[in-house]
């Protein structure tokens, strides 16, 4: 625009009260070589860009590549996420299904291209808050329509203004260079401050976006509400504060039947149940191949350390540390117990040490260890008993 | 902002107004009263710096208490859960869900009349935009408390958002309707939001000038964007406001699109139907210009605008409420015939159920709200007779709230199973929800009316000398 002399300002403004009489005003200053630097309105005038001589607005493309950055981002993220970082097969559709990706893909086309063309339109125009507007004439927005001009080298003021007041004007008036706003620019000295803002925004991204790359899912995460994660109601074997026990987890009422298809056992631990089970209990199972093996099995697993492989106890542990002696389940006196008895001290253990092993084994198992022990007693009987053996007492149960 | 007729990309549109113009004989004028610019300044903005008057507290006073009885309601329904509503199984969706489509529907005229009758350069939305606009926020805010309180934990909310979380890698799914809808709602939402802003933003410096306390002059100062009316802005805003019209426009079909699909996808007799997207989007249009009717005789009377909002402007909505019932009402039917055209037992038990069972009373309370009533709007004096087109857009709003209950309630409520049957009626607490959203709307829209300018008066200084050319 040259250089600017303040003393003696070379721009000035008309200001009309008709949107018709700018228009004449603007093209009349045009024709006779003013230079318009621009009109101020209440509302946009038809016409009045031709008359300017500008340029249609570019602000079209902005909006057409950020509708495509918010496609792109869009159809990036529904096809990494679904496909990629969590492949899940939702309603047997393929992983990347794009015709279940258009909604979302179509809105944040529409949403980037909006605020795009929008933050571009607030930038390129210079548009953001500003305390200090010049006030070049207080009706632009209300009911005046100014024309602001550099006067032409030469001219007269005072011819200029006759003009202007033939074409309508209502007002004329020479304008310092501070009363007429700058041609926006990005980086003007009012925008420094919020510049400076935005430009932490790129590092910013950068920065939330490092976790993602290299996550560590077996590292525990933060959260700030574990929501559904975390129970309202008490855990089984938590403490409590008034229950007794002082825990959740309290011994079932008697007679509890337990959900798992299980019957109640109808019999207690001690002797005179032992005896009454011996007397009421057969064992349901026929010897076959399949209960012999099974039974072998558990038996070996849980019963052969104290009472020895074949029930003899010659490779019992606790006999060969010289601890207390099981009985000898291959002796006469199991021999001639009833299966029920023999279940019963299963169940719920015997006279001596022996616990009760009806919580661990089931009770089909018990049963099938039964089938076992008369196989072993049917195996051991030519054999005299060993000399180390110790005779049960009388009454001793195994 | 007056759009221009030379440039016009639509060159059937001009005809559209010349139709209307010229088809009856009877010309009614934009804006009445033969005012000039500052006139038009001094009474837009002159309401929002005096003291509101007596019957706004008053209406103020009325939709706070209605307000607060959804916030009670509310808190009732995050404290104890929602077993505190009337849900159960069948009807898994009722109130909540009928109310979300039904805000959601009514915020649709508000984008339609700044952008679609934008695009199609009718001159009369410029008077009714502003206000149409906010219709739309509020609206979309209503809406959208619905699915987030009926989460049951609102506060995980934006677990519905595809954000790297701490729960390993997991992420929403993308190939739901209902995630469709997060996306649809908040873009429609940020997008309105924007739309009423930048077309507020000439109109804000000129509250800007106006402000004579200091505070006042900041606050606008900051959201005027330091607006001075440049030729140069003005060019590059009406590009911008032009490409936010053309990119609103096929948003607000999508989004109801999306809303529908919410049902359609679903494999539910009576919601399974193709024809969902065009019906729900008809019948947005057709619930929202009820609304917009309703707001709009209510505020020229009570805001002393009849020369703005004149009866040309209530004239043109009824038509569009006539064409949309229509459309509405060609739907009702289509669905009957393609129960009776698929030969599925269960979709044929579905409507006949809707029509005859247990819920008809809601069924024939819709028919006749939605298409025997506005039939009366063929009747031109019907049509310019504000107080009858008050009552005829109260009755659409009735039997739009009711095509909702009708295609949740009345679909769910009947399973495949007769031995899974059900019965809904809402709760105490849903109206009150229903009621307390009501209240935030109207809050919202009093305060709006009293803050800011109802009119936009840049665009209807340029149209005030249409009829002179």
């Amino acid at each position: 625009m040259g250089s600017i002399d303040r003393m003696a300002p070379t721009r000035f403004r008309a200001s009309f009260a008709e949107p018709g009489l700018l228009l004449e005003a603007v093209k009349r200053l045009k024709a006779d070589g003013y230079h318009v630097i621009d009109t101020y309105t209440p509302f946009p005038v038809h016409g009045m860009d031709e008359a300017m001589g500008l340029k249609p607005s570019r602000l079209p493309r902005a909006c057409l590549a950020f509708g495509l950055l918010g496609l792109a981002i869009a159809l990036g993220v529904q096809i990494w996420t679904s496909a990629y970082d969590y492949p899940l097969i939702v309603g047997g559709k393929p992983l990347v299904a794009l015709p279940a990706f258009v909604p979302v893909s179509f809105e944040l086309t529409v949403l980037m291209a909006g605020l795009g063309v929008v933050a571009t339109l607030f930038v390129v125009s210079g548009m953001r808050p500003k305390f200090k507007v010049p006030d070049l004439h207080p009706g632009v927005n209300d009911d005046r329509f100014v024309v602001a001009a550099e006067i032409r080298a030469g001219a007269s003021y005072a011819e200029l203004q006759a003009m202007l007041a033939g074409l309508g004007a209502l007002d004329t008036e020479l304008l310092t260079v501070d009363r007429l706003e700058k041609d926006s620019s990005l980086l003007d000295r009012e925008a420094t401050p919020l510049a400076f803002i935005l430009s932490f925004i790129p590092a910013v991204l950068v920065l939330m976006a490092l976790p993602l790359l290299n996550r560590d899912y077996l590292q525990r995460n933060i959260t700030w509400d574990g929501g559904m994660m975390v129970p309202v109601a008490y855990q089984s074997f938590d403490p409590h504060p008034s229950l007794p026990g002082g825990q959740v987890l309290q011994t079932p009422p008697k007679g509890t039947v337990p959900r798992n298809g299980l019957v109640p056992l109808p019999y207690g631990p001690g002797q005179a149940e032992a005896e009454r089970a011996g007397r009421e209990l057969k064992n349901p199972l026929l010897p076959t191949q399949d209960h012999f093996s099974r039974g072998k099995l558990v038996y070996e697993r849980s019963c052969a350390a104290c009472h020895g492989k074949d029930g003899d106890n010659n490779s019992s542990v606790i006999v060969a540390k010289g601890l207390l002696a099981p009985a000898v389940l291959v002796a006469p006196v199991v021999k001639n117990m009833p299966d029920g008895r023999i279940f019963h001290v299963a169940t719920f253990g015997g006279p001596q040490k022996m616990k009760g092993l009806g919580d661990l084994i089931s009770r089909e198992d018990r049963w099938k260890v039964v089938l076992y022990i008369r196989e072993l007693q049917k195996a051991a009987a030519p054999k005299p008993l060993p000399a180390s053996a110790p005779a049960p007492g009388p009454g001793v149960q195994p | 902002m007056a759009p221009d007729d030379h440039t016009s990309a639509l060159s059937g549109a001009g005809l559209i107004e010349d139709q209307q113009d010229r088809g009856y004989g009877h010309v009614l004028p934009l804006i009445e009263g033969d005012k000039s610019y500052s006139q038009v300044t001094e009474e837009v903005f002159s309401t929002t710096e005096r003291m509101p008057p007596l019957k706004w507290w008053l209406a103020l006073s009325v939709s706070l208490s209605l307000l607060l009885l959804g916030v009670w309601a509310i808190t009732q329904t995050v404290t104890r859960g929602i077993g505190t509503w009337g849900l159960n199984r069948t009807v898994g969706w009722a109130f909540d869900i009928t109310n979300f489509v039904f805000w959601v529907g009514i915020g649709h005229a508000g984008t339609l009349i700044s952008a679609i009758l934008f695009l199609f350069r009718q001159r009369w939305r410029t008077s009714i935009n502003r206000a149409a606009e906010a219709m739309t926020i509020f609206a979309v805010m209503c809406a959208g408390m619905f699915p987030i309180i009926h989460m049951g934990r609102p506060w995980l909310a934006f677990w519905a958002t595809p954000y790297p979380n701490t729960r390993g890698p997991l992420w929403v799914n993308f190939k739901s309707p209902l995630l469709w809808d997060v996306f649809a709602i908040s873009t429609y939402f940020i997008i309105s939001l924007t739309f009423w802003y930048l077309g507020m933003v000439p109109d804000l410096a000129t509250m800007r000038d106006r402000a004579r306390s200091k505070l006042r002059k900041a606050v606008f100062s900051v959201f005027s964007l330091g607006w001075n009316g440049s030729n140069r802005t003005w060019s590059r805003y009406e590009t911008v406001y032009m490409l936010l019209a053309g990119l609103s426009t096929p948003l607000v079909i999508s989004v109801h699109t999306i809303v529908s699909m919410d049902f359609a996808t679903s494999v539910i007799p009576g919601w399974h139907a193709t024809i969902f997207p065009p019906y729900f989007v008809a019948g947005a249009v057709f619930s929202g210009f009820a609304m917009v009717l309703t707001l709009m005789i209510i505020a020229r009377k009570v805001m002393d605008l009849e020369e703005y909002i004149t009866l040309r402007h209530l004239e043109a909505m009824t038509k569009v409420i006539i064409a949309t019932g229509m459309i509405v009402g060609m739907a009702y039917g289509t669905e009957f015939f393609m129960a009776w055209y698929s030969g599925n037992s269960f979709e044929r038990y579905v409507f006949i159920n809707r029509a005859l069972g247990p819920f008809k009373w809601a069924y024939w309370s819709m028919v006749s709200c939605n298409v025997i009533i506005p039939q009366l709007f063929w009747i031109r004096r019907v049509r310019t007779t504000p107080w009858m087109i008050f009552i005829l857009s109260i009755f659409v709003n009735i039997g739009m709230w009711f095509e909702r209950f009708v295609i949740i309630v009345t679909s769910l409520h009947r399973d495949y199973l007769p031995s899974s049957w059900a019965m809904y009626s809402p709760t105490f607490i849903e109206v009150a929800i229903f009621l307390g959203s009501f209240g935030l709307f109207f809050t919202c829209f009093l305060i709006f009316t009293r803050l800011l300018p109802v009119i936009a008066a840049s665009e209807v200084k340029g149209v005030l000398k249409h009829g002179e050319h």
